[in-house]
C-alpha cells in the first residue's frame, strides 16, 4: 500500500472510530457541572451568597489549574428562599436540567430533608451544612455528607466551655431550631456533671423586641447566658440584654456572632462574646484560604464548610475517574480519611491523585473524617472572642 | 428535562386545587381567606401523621385530610360569625400562623421544625420516571375533578345564591337567603379543598414540616387567582399553571443576566415575578378569564319559544 | 409584681415600634379603602435611607429621620400611583393583592441594592434606666415619645390644616367630598405620602432598635395589620391603640404563658377583642 492510501485509511478509520463514540465523547468533553442550593432570600439570607462566593472562588481556582479529569466545571447557583417547597424546585431543576453531578450548601434542616430524596433517587451527590440529627438518620444510601457536627457534640463542648469559664448557673436562649433540644441535654449533662445548673426558653426569632425573654433569663441571675440563635435574631436579643445591664458571660454559634453581626452592633455591646465554631487544625491553610476568599479575618463555619464541600467533591470526582453523583459518593470517603498525604485545597490534591498518590484531604472546617452514614466523626473547635470589634482566637481544642 | 417539566405541572396541579379553594370562598363567597396555608398544612399533616403512623391506606389518609381541614373551616367561620369580613381576613391569616408555630413547637405531636419524613408516595419512588407520572396523572385527576365540582357548584342555584350573598349580604338575606349557612357551606367545601391539596402535597413530596406553609403561598395562590380570573373556576385553574410555569421560567431568564451577583440574581428573579404580576394586573385587572356574566334572561325574552 | 409590671411597660414598649407603620397603614385605609400591605417594605427603605444618611453620610438619628421620612414617602407615592390606583376601579380587594406584589418587588429591590447583610446605625446604644424594679430604655422612651408626637402632629394636621380636613372629608364620603370642590385624587396621594412616611419613620426607628436588612419591615407586615385591625381599621389612634394592646398582650403571653407561643395567643386576643367589638377597638362609624 503506498504511504498516502495508508495514511487516508489510518485518517478514516480515526475519524470512523471519533464518529461512533462520538456521543460519549461529548459528554465526556463538555463541562462538569456542580450546582449551590443555598439561601439567598429569606430567613438564610445572611449567609447563601457568601456560600456561593466561596464555591465560585475554588471553581476558578480548579478550572485556572487545567479543571478536573480535562474537563472545566461549571456553577449553577440556585435560591432556595429559605423554603423547603421553593428548595425543592429548584433541586428539580438542577437535577433534571443542569444535570448536575452534585448539589453543595443546602442550610436549612427542612429543604436538606426535603431536597435529600430527590438526591438520592436520581444518584446525585448532596453535601449538607444543616444541623438537625435526623438528616443523616434519613436512608439516603451513602449520597449525602454533612460537614456540621452533631448537636450532641456541641452541646456537650458548649457546656464544658462554660464550666471552664467559671459559669455555676447556664441558661440557653434559643429559637425553635431542630437541634435546640438536642444542644440543651448535651449541654445539661456536660454543666450538672460538674455540679452547675442549665435553665433555658424557647423564643419567637421573628420578634423586634425580646425584652421579656430577656427579664426571664435574667431572673435566675445567670453568669453564662448561651445563644442559640440566628444572627438578626441573635442581634435583638444582644442589644435587649445589653439595655437590661447584664454583665455576665455570652457564648454564641461562630455562625451566629460572626463579623457581619459585630459591625451591626456598637462595640460595647459586642465585647466580650464567646463564639464556638466547629475548626480545622489552627494555622490551617484551608481556613486562610477561606479568609482570604471572604475577605474576613474570621470567615463564616459555612463558607469553611462549603469550601469543603466542593474541594471534596472535586478530588473524590479526580480519583475516581469518573463525573457522576456515585463516584462521588464511592471515593469521598477515599480522599477525604484513611491515611495518605495531606491536602488542604482542591488544587494541590489534583497533583497529588495525578501523580498516583493517596490522599487525605483536611478541610477549613475540620479534618472532614466521615462516618458510614455521612456524619463527621470528628471535629476540632475553635473558641474565639470579640475583642475590639474583632474576632480573636482563643485557642483550638 | 422531562423529569423536571412533569414535575412542574405536579406542583401546578396542586396550586390548581388550592387555586380552586380560593376561587370558591373568595371568587364566589367573598370571603377573604388569608391562611389557606393553614388549611392547606391541615391536610397535609392529617394525612401524613394517619398513613405514617397510624398506618391507614393513602386514599382513606386523603379523604382524612379533606374532613379535617373542613372541620377546621368550620371552627374557623364559626368562631368570627360576627366579625367583617376585612376583618375576617386578619382572623384567617392569624390562623395559619399560630397552626404554623405550634406545628413548629409542638415536637411529640407534628415532629417540629424537622417535619415529617419518609411519607407514602403509593406508588415506589424507585420508580423514577413512572412514579413521577403516575403523580402527574393522580394530580391532574385531582384539579379536574375539583374543576368540574366547582363548576357544578358555580352554575347551580347554590352558586347562584352564594355570589348574591358575596355581591350584597344584606340584600341576599332580605331575599331570604340562608346567609350564614351559604357561607359556612362554601367555606367548608373550600377548605375541604385545601386539605386535598395538603395531602397530595405531602405525599408527593414524601415529607412535610411547618416551614412549607408559610403566608408566601397564600400570597401566591391569591395572584394565581387573580391573574387567571376571580370569578371562573377555569380562570383560577389556568391562573394557577401559568404562575407556577411563570416561576420557573424565570429561573432560566435571570441566568441570562450577566454582571451580577447570584444573590442579586435571586432578587432580581423576585423583582421580575412581581412586576410582571403587576403589569398584567393593570393590563387586564378581570383576570385572563373574567367572569361571565350571567343573563337573567336569554336573548328572545322571558319566555323563549312561546309567542309573546 | 413587679414582673408583671415589667412585663407591661416592656409590651408598652414593643408595640409603640409598631405604632408609626400601623398609623401609616391605617390612614391609607381610611382615605383609600384598602389594606396596603406594601407598608413593611416602605418601613425597610426608610431604615435602609436613615442608614445611609448615618453611616454614609455621618449624619446623626435626628437628622436622619426626616430622610427616613422623606424617601419612603416617595417611594410610596410613585408606587401607589403607578402600580395601585389604576386598579382603582377594579375594587378594593384587587388593590390589596397589588400591594402584596408591590411589597415583593420593594423588598427585593433593596435585596438587589444592599444585600442581605444586617446593618446598623453608628450609634452608642445607651443601658436602661432603673427605677427600683423597673427598667426603661433611654431611646425607648425617645421612640415613644416620638410616636405620640407624631400622633399629635398627625392629628393636629387631620383637624386642623385645610389638607387634612379634606382626607378626613374623603374619608368619610368621597362622593360629598367631590361635591365640595375636593379633588379625592389628590387628597389620596397626599395621604400615601403621609402614610408611607410615617411607615418610614417606623422603619428607622425599629432599624435602630434592633437591625436593618431587606426583609426589617415585611417581617413585621403581620403585626402592623393585625394592629390595625385590633384598633379598628381607619382609625389612626386606634392604631397606636392596637399596637400597644397587642404589644402588651404578648409581653404578658411571655411572662405568664410561654415565650414561644406568643404571637398565637396575641392572635387569640385579637380574635375575643374584636368578637366583643366586631369593627375593633376604636369603630370609625356605628357599624350595621
Amino acid at each position: 500500500m503506498s504511504l498516502h492510501r495508508r495514511l487516508l485509511l489510518s485518517r478514516g478509520l480515526t475519524l470512523g472510530a471519533g464518529l461512533a463514540l462520538s456521543p460519549w465523547a461529548g459528554a465526556q468533553t463538555g463541562p462538569i457541572k456542580l450546582g449551590t442550593l443555598t439561601p439567598l432570600t429569606g430567613a438564610g439570607g445572611p449567609y447563601g451568597p457568601v456560600m456561593v462566593t466561596t464555591v465560585k472562588a475554588v471553581i476558578d481556582e480548579v478550572n485556572a489549574a487545567g479543571g478536573v479529569l480535562g474537563r472545566q466545571i461549571m456553577l449553577v447557583s440556585e435560591d432556595d428562599q429559605t423554603n423547603p417547597e421553593a428548595g425543592v424546585r429548584a433541586a428539580r431543576k438542577l437535577i433534571d436540567v443542569d444535570k448536575v453531578t452534585a448539589i453543595m450548601g443546602t442550610w436549612a434542616s427542612a429543604v436538606t430533608t426535603a431536597v435529600a430524596p430527590l438526591c438520592w433517587e436520581s444518584r446525585t451527590f448532596l453535601a449538607t451544612v444543616s444541623g438537625a440529627d435526623s438528616i443523616t438518620a434519613l436512608p439516603h444510601l451513602g449520597y449525602l455528607v454533612r460537614t456540621q457536627p452533631n448537636t450532641t457534640l456541641q452541646g456537650r463542648k458548649f457546656g464544658e466551655f462554660a464550666i471552664e469559664q467559671g459559669a455555676k448557673k447556664v441558661f440557653f436562649l434559643t429559637p425553635q431550631t431542630p437541634f435546640a433540644q438536642s444542644q440543651l441535654a448535651s449541654m445539661k449533662v456536660a454543666v450538672e456533671k460538674a455540679g452547675g445548673k442549665v435553665d433555658s426558653l424557647i423564643y419567637d426569632d421573628k420578634k423586634p423586641s425580646l425584652r421579656t425573654e430577656v427579664d426571664t433569663a435574667l431572673r435566675g441571675t445567670p453568669d453564662m447566658i448561651v445563644l442559640g440563635g440566628y444572627t438578626p435574631d441573635t442581634t435583638v436579643l444582644l442589644k435587649d440584654l445589653f439595655r437590661a445591664n447584664y454583665k455576665g458571660k455570652l457564648l454564641g454559634f461562630g455562625y451566629s456572632v460572626n463579623q457581619k453581626l459585630i459591625e451591626a452592633l456598637p462595640g460595647e455591646v459586642s465585647e466580650g462574646i464567646f463564639t464556638l465554631s466547629p475548626s480545622s487544625d489552627s494555622g490551617s491553610a484551608a481556613y486562610k484560604r477561606v479568609a482570604d476568599i471572604t475577605k474576613s479575618a474570621s470567615p463564616d463555619p459555612y463558607s469553611c464548610q462549603i469550601y469543603d464541600h466542593v474541594s471534596l467533591i472535586i478530588l473524590a470526582m479526580a480519583d475516581a475517574k469518573a463525573a457522576s453523583g456515585d463516584a462521588i459518593k464511592d471515593h469521598v470517603r477515599r480522599v477525604a480519611q484513611g491515611g495518605g498525604e495531606k491536602v488542604e485545597s482542591a488544587v494541590a490534591g489534583l497533583k497529588l491523585l495525578a501523580a498516583g498518590r493517596k490522599i487525605d484531604y483536611a478541610g477549613a472546617s475540620g479534618p472532614c473524617d466521615f462516618t458510614d452514614i455521612g456524619d463527621i466523626s470528628d471535629s476540632k473547635f475553635r473558641y474565639e472572642q470579640v475583642k475590639g470589634g474583632k474576632l480573636a482566637l482563643l485557642k483550638v481544642a | 428535562m422531562l423529569n423536571y417539566a412533569i414535575f412542574v405541572f405536579t406542583i401546578a396541579g396542586i396550586y390548581a386545587v388550592l387555586a380552586q379553594s380560593l376561587m370558591l370562598s373568595w371568587g364566589m363567597g367573598g370571603i377573604v381567606n388569608l391562611g389557606l396555608a393553614g388549611f392547606f398544612a391541615i391536610g397535609a399533616y392529617a394525612s401524613a401523621m394517619a398513613t405514617k403512623w397510624g398506618g391507614i391506606p393513602l386514599p382513606l389518609g386523603i379523604l382524612l385530610a379533606m374532613l379535617a381541614a373542613s372541620l377546621a373551616g368550620l371552627v374557623v367561620t364559626f368562631s368570627t360569625l360576627r366579625l367583617r369580613d376585612d376583618y375576617l381576613a386578619i382572623i384567617t391569616l392569624g390562623f395559619s400562623e399560630v397552626l404554623r408555630i405550634v406545628a413548629n413547637n409542638e415536637i411529640a405531636l407534628t415532629g417540629g421544625s424537622d417535619g415529617i419524613s419518609g411519607i407514602t408516595g403509593g406508588v415506589s419512588r424507585a420508580g423514577g420516571i413512572s412514579y413521577a407520572l403516575a403523580w402527574l396523572g393522580f394530580v391532574s385527576l385531582a384539579a379536574l375533578a375539583c374543576f368540574l365540582a366547582v363548576r357544578r357548584l358555580a352554575a347551580s342555584p347554590w352558586g347562584r345564591a352564594l355570589r348574591a350573598v358575596r355581591d350584597d349580604q344584606v340584600v341576599a338575606a332580605v331575599a331570604g337567603k340562608p346567609v350564614t349557612r351559604l357561607k359556612a357551606q362554601a367555606f367548608a367545601l373550600s377548605t375541604a379543598m385545601a386539605g386535598l391539596a395538603g395531602a397530595l402535597f405531602g405525599h408527593f413530596g414524601s415529607y412535610v414540616a411547618p416551614d412549607m406553609f408559610q403566608p408566601l403561598i397564600t400570597i401566591y395562590i391569591f395572584l394565581a387567582v387573580t391573574l387567571g380570573g376571580n370569578g371562573r373556576p377555569a380562570g383560577a385553574v389556568l391562573g394557577a399553571y401559568v404562575l407556577v410555569v411563570f416561576l420557573e421560567l424565570t429561573r432560566f431568564t435571570t441566568e441570562r443576566v450577566g454582571g451580577i451577583s447570584p444573590l442579586q440574581g435571586a432578587a432580581l428573579r423576585e423583582i421580575t415575578i412581581a412586576l410582571v404580576l403587576l403589569v398584567l394586573m393593570r393590563l387586564r385587572p378581570q383576570g385572563l378569564l373574567p367572569e361571565r356574566n350571567q343573563k337573567a334572561f336569554p336573548a328572545d325574552g322571558p319566555n323563549p319559544g312561546k309567542p309573546p | 409584681m413587679q414582673g408583671l409590671l415589667q412585663a407591661i411597660l416592656n409590651g408598652l414598649v414593643a408595640g409603640s415600634i409598631l405604632t408609626l407603620p400601623a398609623m401609616g397603614f391605617s390612614a391609607i385605609f381610611a382615605v383609600l379603602r384598602y389594606p396596603s400591605f406594601a407598608v413593611g417594605a416602605l418601613a425597610s427603605f426608610g431604615a435602609y435611607a436613615g442608614w445611609v444618611a448615618n453611616h454614609q453620610w455621618g449624619w446623626s438619628a435626628q437628622a436622619a429621620l426626616p430622610v427616613a421620612f422623606v424617601v419612603a414617602a416617595a417611594v410610596g407615592t410613585l408606587a401607589e400611583w403607578v402600580a395601585i390606583r389604576p386598579l382603582e376601579k377594579s375594587g378594593t380587594l384587587m388593590m390589596a393583592v397589588a400591594s402584596l406584589a408591590l411589597s415583593f418587588l420593594l423588598e427585593n429591590i433593596l435585596r438587589f441594592g444592599f444585600g442581605n447583610d444586617l446593618r446598623g446605625f453608628d450609634l452608642p446604644l445607651l443601658r436602661d434606666m432603673t427605677w427600683g424594679p423597673l427598667r426603661m430604655g433611654p431611646q425607648q422612651i425617645k421612640n415613644m415619645l416620638l410616636a405620640l408626637g407624631v400622633m399629635l402632629a398627625v392629628w393636629a394636621f387631620l383637624r386642623l390644616s385645610n389638607t387634612g380636613r379634606a382626607m378626613r372629608a374623603v374619608a368619610d364620603n368621597p362622593d360629598l367630598a367631590r361635591l365640595r370642590g375636593i379633588h379625592p385624587a389628590r387628597v389620596a396621594m397626599i395621604t400615601v405620602a403621609m402614610g408611607s412616611g410615617l411607615a418610614g419613620i417606623g422603619g428607622m426607628l425599629l432599624g435602630l432598635d434592633t437591625s436593618i436588612d431587606p426583609m426589617t419591615g415585611t417581617r413585621l407586615m403581620l403585626s402592623i395589620f393585625a394592629a390595625a385591625v385590633l384598633g379598628g381599621l381607619g382609625s389612626i389612634p386606634g392604631a397606636v391603640a392596637g399596637a400597644l394592646v397587642i404589644g402588651v398582650v404578648e409581653e404578658l403571653t411571655v411572662y405568664a404563658i410561654s415565650p414561644a407561643y406568643r404571637t398565637p395567643v396575641g392572635f387569640l386576643v385579637i380574635l375575643l377583642v374584636l368578637s366583643w367589638r366586631p369593627s375593633g377597638l376604636f369603630a370609625r362609624r356605628a357599624e350595621a
